[in-house]
Formats: C-alpha cells, structure tokens, sequence
C-alpha cells in the first residue's frame, strides 16, 4: 500500500490521527503533538546519520535557528503562522548549508565533537545579543485556534493538527527525495565512497545538501517546539534534547526512516513508563528523578549492542534470511477470508 | 489485486483494531473552564509545583517543595483551611522549559491541580503559563519564584502573582545604599551577561550610578577553572573599595574560592545580591568558602533564617526541624515556607466556598494585607500582581548568617520603574496565633 | 604587566586541568578508534569513588592511586563487555560510525543515573590535600598554588610516563601497532583485543585522576549534575581535537593553546565571549588545519 499509494497512505494516516485527536484526552494531544515533532526531528537526523553518515550531536542547536527564525519572523514582521514554519526551514537550511560545508571536511567523532560545541556554543549568542529576548527567550504566540473549529477546539488540538501536518508533509516530501537521484547517491556514497566518487558522484556537494536538508527538517521542528511551547529561549534547546534526538534515532534504527515512529513514541513515553513504574514501588523520589534517565540510557546501549540497525531494519534482514533460506513463510500468501456466505479472496 | 502477506495483515488488523477501540471508548473531552472546580473537595485542595529538583540549577531550590510540604502538613494538623487539607504534587522539571510545559501539563491535566504554587526560573514559568493556558482555564498561579518584573503585568498575566522584588528594584536599593555609604569611592560590578545582569545593569542605570570597572560573564563559564582567577586579576589591578556581584550562587564560589587563592582577602567591601548570597547553598559547596563571606553585605526581603526572634522565623524553624530533621534551615526554606504560609492566607481568604476565581479575588482585594513573613510591603491589588517591593540590608558574620545593620532591618521600598528608593514605614501585620489561619 | 603574567598562569592552572581530560580521550581514541564522550562521566565516577576512599582511608594519597587503579579497572570492564560487544555487532554500514558514539553517550546516561540513585542529588566534597593559597612573591600573591603546582607536575609525569610506555616498551609498540594496523598487527603475533583493553585501562586510570584532580583544584564539590564535568568533557576534547586526537603531546599542547586564548579572552577582552571563542577556535582550527598541530595527515578523514 505504502509502496503503491503513498500519497493515498499518507493522507488516510493523517486522517485517522485526527479522527482520534478528537477523542483523545488533552493530555495524550499534548503528547501526540510533541510525538509528530520528534519524527520530524529524528528523520532529520536519520537523514543525516543513516543516509549520509554524518553524525550530529548538536542537532539541538539546529532546531534552535529554526525556533528563534520563526519568533522573530512572527514578532518583527507579523509573519502568518504557516510562514514563520517557511522562514523557519529556509533559515536553518541556509545555516545548515555553511555548516555542511565545514562538516564535509569533518567525519565520526571530529563532527561529533565539533557539533557538541556547538550545542553548547550557540545559546552564548542568544544571550549576547537582546533581539534574542536573553534567558528568558522570546514568547511564541500563534494565537487561538479559529473560532470555525469550534469552542470545545483545545490549543493543543489546534498544535497537534499542526505538528503532526507538518511532520506528514516532511515525511512525504523526504520519502520524495529519498527515492530521487540525491536519495540514491546519498546512499552510494554511504555504502562506499570511493567507488561513489568514481561512479561520478560528487561526495563532499552530496553531503553538503544532505546536510541542508536536515537543518531544514530540524528547522522545521525547532519552530514547531517553540510553537508547542510558546517560547523560545536557550533553555529550549539543551544538550539534553541534542543527546535525547540522537538516543530517539538510534532506537529508531538510523538507516530506515521506517521506524521514525517508534523512536519518537518512546522518547515520550519513557518518561511515563519510568513515573508508572516509580509510583507502583513506593513512588520513591530517587526512583522518580534517576529512573526516566536510567532507562532511557540502558535501552540506547541495549539498541546498539543487540540491534544496533534499529528493530525495523532487523526485521528485514530477519525476513531476508528466512526468505533466502528457501522456507517461503513470508512469501505473499493467498488469502481467503469467509464470513457467512460471502468470500473474499486475494486470489486473481 | 493486492497481495497482502500474512503478517501485514496482523499488523493491519491490529492497529485498526486498536484505532477503532479508542475511538469508541474514550469520551470526548470537552475543553470548559466554566465546569466544576479541579483539585478541590469539601476537604481537600490539590494545589502543584514544577522546579528543578535534579540538575545544575537544582542545589538549593530543591529544598523549597520539602519546606512548602512542611508547613502544609503544619496547617493539616492543625485542622486545614476551612476545614480543607492541602496537598502538594511537586515535579521535577530540571531547569528546561520544554519539560516545565509538560510538567505543568501532567500536573494540570492528570493531576488535575486546583492551581500552582511557587514555579520556579523566568524562562520555565514564562512557557508553562503561556503554553498550558493558564488564563484562558482560569488557573491560578500563585506567588512564582522568579525576579523577572513581566509577571506583574496583570494585563498579559491575569492569573499570575509574582512574589520576589524585581531584580530591577533589588539594584536600585542597592545603588541607593552604595551612594549613602561610599560616596566618591571606587566601583566594581561582576554581573551575568544575560536578562538576569541586565536587568540589575537598568536598576543601576535607572539610580544614576556607575561603575568603574564592569566584568561580564557567560552565564555557565563560571564553572571553568580560569573564570574566577581573571575575574581577580581584574579587580586586583583595579584595586576597587566595593566590588559588586549580581551573579548566581557557584559565581560568588568562585569568586570567593580565588579571593582566597590569590591572597586577596579584605581589600574590597563586597556586595552580594540576593540570588547568590544564600549562605548555606555557598557551604554546600565549600564549607570552608563560608568563612570568607564575613564583612560582605547582602540584600534580603525576609526576616533571617537565624533570627529567632521573629516569630515567624522560630514557628518556621521549629515546624521545619519536625519535619526535615537532617535539613539546614536557610533561605531556601524559608522561602518556601513563606510562599506556602502566603498561600494558605489566600485560601482562606477566598472563604469556604472555593473558586479559582475567588481565589485570585481574595489576592487582588485583600493580599496587602494578608499577614506574611515579609519585611517589605505587599504590591497586590486590582491592578497589579507585584509581592514583595523591597529590600534590607546586612552584614554576614563568620558563619555566613546575613543579620541586619544596625541591629534593626532598615527596609527600603521602591518599583520596577522610575519610582524612587524610600525609607519603607510598613508595619508588618502580627502574625496569627501559632501561624494557623484563622 | 602584572596582569600578563596573571593571565599567563591562569592559562597554565587551566591547561592543566583541560589536558587531563584530553590525555584520556587520546588514549582510547588510539587504542580503539573511538571518541569516549563518557568520558567525563567516567571521571565524574572516580571522583565519588576518590571520595569515599578519602573518607574510609583518611589519607588523599593513597586514596589518588586507588582510585586510578580503579578507574583504570572500570574502564577496562567497559571496553571488555561494551565495546568489544559493539564492535563485534555493529561493524558495518552507518552504524559503524556512530555505535561508539551512540554507545558511550548511553553509558554517560547509565552513569549519571547511578550516581543519583546513590549518591542523590546534592553536592559531596573533596578536600584538597595541598594548600591551594598562591605562592607569594614580594608583595603579590601569584595565580599558581601548590596544589595546582602539583597537578601541572602530574600532568607532566603522566605525559613522560605515558610517552614512555608507547615508545620504548614491547607494550606501546603493541598498542601503537594495534591501533594503526589491527589486521596486520593480529598477524604478527600481537593480541589485539587484549592490547586494546589495555589501551582502555591506561585512559581510564588518566581519566580517574582527572576527576579527582579536577574537582579538588577548583571547589572541591561534586555533584551528580555538575556543569564543570560537562564543560571540562568538551573542553578536553577541543583541546584533544587541537592536539590532532592522535598525539599526546598534541594533547597537552592543544590544552595549553586554549587555556591561554580563553584566559587571553577573559582578561582582555569579555568574558561573555568564552564559549563562543572555544567553538570558533574548534571550528578555524578543524577547517585550516585539519590534522590538529601535531595530528598525522590522514587521520581526520578516516
């Protein structure tokens, strides 16, 4: 299906999300719609990581451009929502091309360090200079939701409905490319470079876009936290979130943006998990503080050592196996399902 | 035709299955802040807080819930407030804004909080109150932790009570004194370069003084091994008779530790502002840093956490030794425990029949007047969600506790604005029998 | 004047410190290929457990070798179990690159967390075994006090210690060989895997007493949070990165340029500029020069 249609999936998925938006409690919105901004921000770094094997750990510095383009954009020009999300990507985007150009030189640990300075870096700025609004940021206020929606419309329904079109345009256009020219060398020159180089592929300019690209997405997610959030202020973008994007990657597994989801839901649902469990022994308050933290840790180094290609990519190659062991198991099956007398059959 | 192997088809199904379940058995939840009154029975009342408990702001802040606690079990024990019992759901949000939103979300949303109490940091409150909505759902906000003067904007915060002197005002009581008692003399600031510093380089500007040498600093790189020893070398070239820091606490440890490192001890008459001249979050730190603090003066809008002759002060320290018997007493505590004292007078304030709506009635008509712990008058009214509006100053003695010059607290009063620095003639209101509401 | 040379002793005070952190990092990093950003963590670690001897032993000197032995034991474990693990499992595409990485950050967390649950939340002190009041001279008291004197002689030892033990022992040429050839290495003879675990130890013995060093030089405190821990694990690598990551006088090197440039800054300058000029430093150096000053060509790339 997703194959075939993937515009038609895409837009069915979107449409039961917000079918069930509309009878979830607040609360579950309020996540879902920090969910649809961790896929954005992990397939940029998916992207980055997996598709051309460069490393950020400073992805949060990123999403910061992207949070205080947007504000500033909003605040100084008046700027529509949806094009303080425009600015948002273009400037990150434009950032993310300088950087990509200092990165192509860099690779494994030296960009990992010099994006980590970065990280740690670049709030420096924002406390420097007071159009950044200093410590204490600058509001991001997108208003109510229109009133057409209705009364009972909550503010987080109203972001949820943002974040996750947003993330669903992202995912669809980033599939786009991904089954373009670019994605196809991106991932020639993953598997080797020089035999890329030979095959006439520019490496450092691929990288450079790619890197582009990402900024972009992570642009696009910085504005959209700032939104969730209504405020964009160093403290928004911490290590902290840097390091939780590169743990939501790799659980995601970083060479499929198939499993995108899955690292988006646990980085929220961790927490959540650790506070259920902290509360069912005792609810002691070391328990609560230290296990999220513990967790979250332990399943990162548990992903690397036993699935380090993330689940979904396991379950291919898990797949692959048995297929080529000739057992045709997962070979397509007929199907003929019975109800009463009616049948339906997947038979031609 | 679709082929449909076996296993997507499982899949398939069991997310429909799933979808469709949530969608039939949850019920729609309607947004209405007009319905019943969360958090509230006939005898309890859920009242929450969100500040960093773990992280690099969290030495010091994070006594404050266990001190809150403290005086609330105190009021329970005693009866409640109008035959209420508080509780305190307390959160941990590190200091990170982003997860002070969701903090506030699940304290509002599944804890179901009748209101907050005592946030905590600019950047987090700012988010959490403006992201959660808290004016649109009526919720009320009281009494947050932090200097920053927008929260008294009634206007863009109508729910919100703020409960610390500016940093504005805390530098224009302090430019007031340094005019009286060092006319002509030579001049020196160490401040955070960020909206925290600035804010005190306005009140300095605003009072007309300045300084002969300003050394700024990241806001972080005081933890680097060479920040405090430049910021000594600075000073002793200059060789200033007072030497100003608007920094937070680990700055006047580095300060102080290099101070001693580099000999340089008793040259200067240093002045500490509020935020980082708590002396036992220094000791903490370094005991032995403690000593050092003795002859600098220090700004506090509270009575000191060892004058045992306010009788506020000993109600808090005998009720805190009951509750937390390992725990110093200090500003932290009370601090919290003023905050949650102040919040138990709005309550019962508010009467038997509780609203959020009486309730933030009661601070804006009656909280001038609520007693307190507080030495400068209250700023509450129909028109602003200003606490306390001044400042005293003291000296620290060899253990580090800041006792008032003079052997009285002289208090100053003033605003975040233009308003001059006067001589406060405020009487404190007695405090209520055994510090029960009553 | 005076204020020059302040600011050059405030500069040494400080490289001292960096350049622990750096050693470290450039002993894993030639042993197995591997940046260990729980490094710092790792250090954090050593300085609770240098704390406790300290309080069982009475006595910070043989509570200083302890603890590297320690350390060096713990750093070993994880190289054991962890990375050799990781290497096994994930050799292969994308995930090579980052595993490591991705890894240590993973054990940075485990660590943190640990500490909280037995430590808790609030500060723990170290107290420094040396006076750390400035020798004095005439009338001014300098930025250099015994205890700092005694970690710039540290580092120093461990420096000749270390060079020594890489370039004169069957030991060093065996970890030399392994971190350069791995393949060709195995072949003649050497146990690799074995000499990389070593490489491990040696790192987390340096690493050890870098944390202890580290925290009673500056104010003594611990803390399972502490922002001097997360700044001394960046600062350590930018300088290691200086050096080239390959090269232990690089290392040491790396450290003194920043430490200078940063006190330069601060003293001259603003101090609100420290980190941006740190990241910038990185930044100019790994664009101009990116083998680092004494960095071999190829390494940068691989």
């Amino acid at each position: 299906m997703l194959k075939k249609h993937p515009l038609i999936t895409f837009i069915i998925f979107g449409f039961i999300l917000f079918l069930i938006s509309n009878r979830l409690d607040e609360l579950i919105v309020y996540h879902g719609a920090t969910v649809g901004i961790y896929v954005i921000a992990i397939a940029s770094l998916i992207l980055l990581t997996g598709y051309s094997g460069q490393v950020s750990l400073g992805h949060g510095a990123l999403l910061a451009i992207g949070g205080y383009a947007a504000v500033l954009a909003r605040i100084h020009y008046n700027a529509p929502v949806w094009l303080t999300f425009v600015v948002a990507v273009l400037a990150t985007a434009v950032g993310g091309a300088l950087l990509g150009m200092a990165a192509a030189r860099l690779s494994g640990p030296y960009l990992a360090g010099t994006t980590l300075a970065l990280a740690i870096g670049l709030p420096s700025i924002a406390n420097q200079f007071s159009v950044f609004g200093g410590e204490q940021g600058l509001s991001f206020d997108i208003g109510f939701p229109p009133a057409s929606l209705g009364e009972d419309f909550t503010q987080y329904k109203w972001y949820f409905w943002i974040s996750w079109s947003a993330a669903l345009i992202a995912m669809y256009w980033l599939r786009y490319v991904l089954h373009s020219r670019y994605g196809r060398s991106w991932r020639a020159v993953r598997s080797n470079d020089v035999a890329a180089e030979l095959a006439g592929i520019h490496v450092g300019r691929n990288k450079v876009l790619a890197f582009t690209i990402s900024a972009g997405l992570a642009g696009l997610a910085g504005a959209l936290l700032g939104m969730t959030i209504s405020l964009v202020s160093p403290g928004v973008f911490p290590l902290l979130l840097s390091f939780s994007l590169a743990t939501g990657a790799v659980l995601a597994g970083v060479t499929t943006l198939g499993g995108v989801m899955i690292g988006a839901v646990i980085l929220v649902a961790i927490p959540e998990i650790a506070l259920a469990i902290a509360n069912r022994y005792g609810g002691s308050e070391t328990i609560i503080t230290n296990l999220p933290g513990l967790l979250v840790s332990g399943l990162l180094i548990l992903t690397v050592l036993l699935v380090p290609n993330g689940p979904v990519e396991q379950m291919h190659a898990r797949r692959a196996k048995h297929a080529k062991s000739g057992k045709a198991s997962h070979s397509p099956v007929e199907l003929t399902v019975r109800v009463g007398s009616k049948t339906w059959s997947t038979k031609k | 035709m679709i082929k449909i192997n076996r296993q997507k088809l499982i899949t398939a199904s069991a997310v429909i299955a799933v979808a469709a379940l949530t969608v039939t058995t949850v019920p729609a939840q309607a947004f209405n802040p007009r319905s019943k009154q969360p958090g509230l029975t006939a005898t309890t009342i859920k009242l929450g807080i969100t500040l960093p408990m773990t992280g690099i702001a969290s030495p010091g802040y994070n006594k404050i819930p266990g001190a809150m606690k403290a005086y609330f079990d105190y009021v329970n024990d005693n009866g409640g407030v109008n035959g209420r019992k508080i509780s305190l759901v307390v959160k941990d949000d590190k200091y990170i804004p982003a997860t002070a939103v969701a903090r506030a979300n699940e304290l509002i949303l599944r804890d179901k909080v009748f209101a907050l109490v005592g946030t905590l940091g600019t950047a987090s409150t700012k988010a959490l109150t403006s992201s959660t909505q808290l004016s649109r759902r009526g919720i009320p906000s009281l009494f947050v932790n932090t200097g920053w003067s927008g929260f008294a904007n009634k206007k863009a915060y109508p729910t919100t009570f703020s409960i610390l002197p500016s940093y504005q005002m805390e530098a224009k009581v302090m430019a007031k004194y340094i005019k009286d008692n060092y006319a002509g003399k030579k001049l020196a600031l160490i401040y955070q370069d960020d909206d925290f510093g600035r804010d005190a380089l306005a009140g300095f500007k605003t009072a007309g003084l300045s300084f002969d040498l300003a050394i700024p600093y990241a806001s972080g790189s005081q933890a680097l091994p060479a920040t405090g020893a430049g910021w000594i070398s600075k000073l002793r070239t200059a060789a200033p008779d007072v030497t100003v820091l608007f920094g937070v606490s680990s700055a006047t440890t580095a300060l102080l530790g290099n101070a001693f490192a580099a000999g340089w001890v008793g040259k200067t008459q240093f002045i500490l502002g509020s935020v980082g001249g708590d002396a036992t979050t220094i000791a903490a730190t370094n005991r032995g840093l403690v000593g050092l603090l003795n002859g600098a003066k220090g700004l506090s809008f509270a009575p000191a956490p060892t004058d045992s002759s306010d009788e506020y002060i000993e109600l808090f320290q005998t009720i805190y030794a009951a509750a937390q018997p390992k725990e110093t007493f200090d500003n932290n505590v009370v601090a919290g425990m003023s905050n949650a004292f102040l919040a138990v007078q709005a309550i019962h304030a508010a009467g038997k029949n509780l609203t959020r709506k009486r309730l933030i009635n009661a601070i804006e008509t009656q909280g001038s007047t609520f007693a307190n712990p507080f030495l400068t008058p209250l700023g509450y009214s129909r028109t602003s969600h200003v606490g306390a509006t001044g400042y005293w100053i003291g000296t620290y003695g060899p253990t580090g506790a800041l006792t008032a010059d003079g052997g009285k607290y002289t208090v100053f009063t003033t605003d975040s604005g233009n308003g001059a620095v006067v001589e406060s003639t405020y009487k404190r209101p007695a405090m209520p029998a055994k510090g029960l509401p009553n | 004047m005076s204020q020059f040379l302040d600011m050059f002793l405030i500069g040494i005070s400080a490289a001292s410190i960096y350049s622990l952190m750096a050693i470290s990092m450039v002993l894993v990093w030639r042993s197995t290929r591997v940046v260990n950003f729980a490094q710092a963590g790792m250090a954090l670690l050593s300085a609770y457990i240098g704390y406790e001897l300290v309080s069982r032993t009475g006595n910070f000197w043989i509570a200083l070798p302890l603890a590297m032995i320690l350390g060096a034991a713990f750093s070993a474990f994880i190289e054991f179990f962890l990375m050799r693990t990781l290497l096994k499992n994930s050799s292969q595409g994308p995930i090579a690159a980052i595993a490591p990485i991705i890894a240590t950050l993973g054990l940075l967390g485990v660590i943190h967390a640990v500490l909280g649950f037995i430590w808790g939340h609030g500060d723990v002190q170290l107290e420094a075994p040396l006076s750390k009041v400035g020798y004095t001279v005439g009338d001014t008291t300098l930025f250099i006090a015994p205890m700092g004197l005694f970690v710039i002689g540290f580092v120093i030892a461990l420096l000749f210690v270390v060079t020594i033990l890489f370039q004169k022992t069957n030991i060093g040429l065996a970890l030399r060989a392994s971190a350069y050839a791995p393949e060709i290495a195995q072949l003649s003879g050497v146990r690799v895997s074995g000499i990389r675990t070593l490489g491990w130890a040696i790192a987390g013995a340096a690493g050890a007493a870098a944390g202890i060093l580290q925290t009673v030089n500056g104010t003594g405190a611990i803390n399972p949070d502490s922002l001097e821990f997360s700044l001394l694990l960046v600062f350590g690598f930018i300088a290691a990165v200086i050096g080239g990551l390959e090269s232990l006088p690089g290392a040491v090197l790396g450290a003194l340029i920043l430490g200078l440039v940063l006190a330069f800054v601060q003293i001259y300058i603003s101090g609100t500029l420290v980190f941006i000029v740190a990241f910038l430093l990185l930044l100019a150096l790994l664009i101009l020069r990116p083998q680092g000053f004494l960095g071999s060509k190829v390494g940068r790339r691989a």
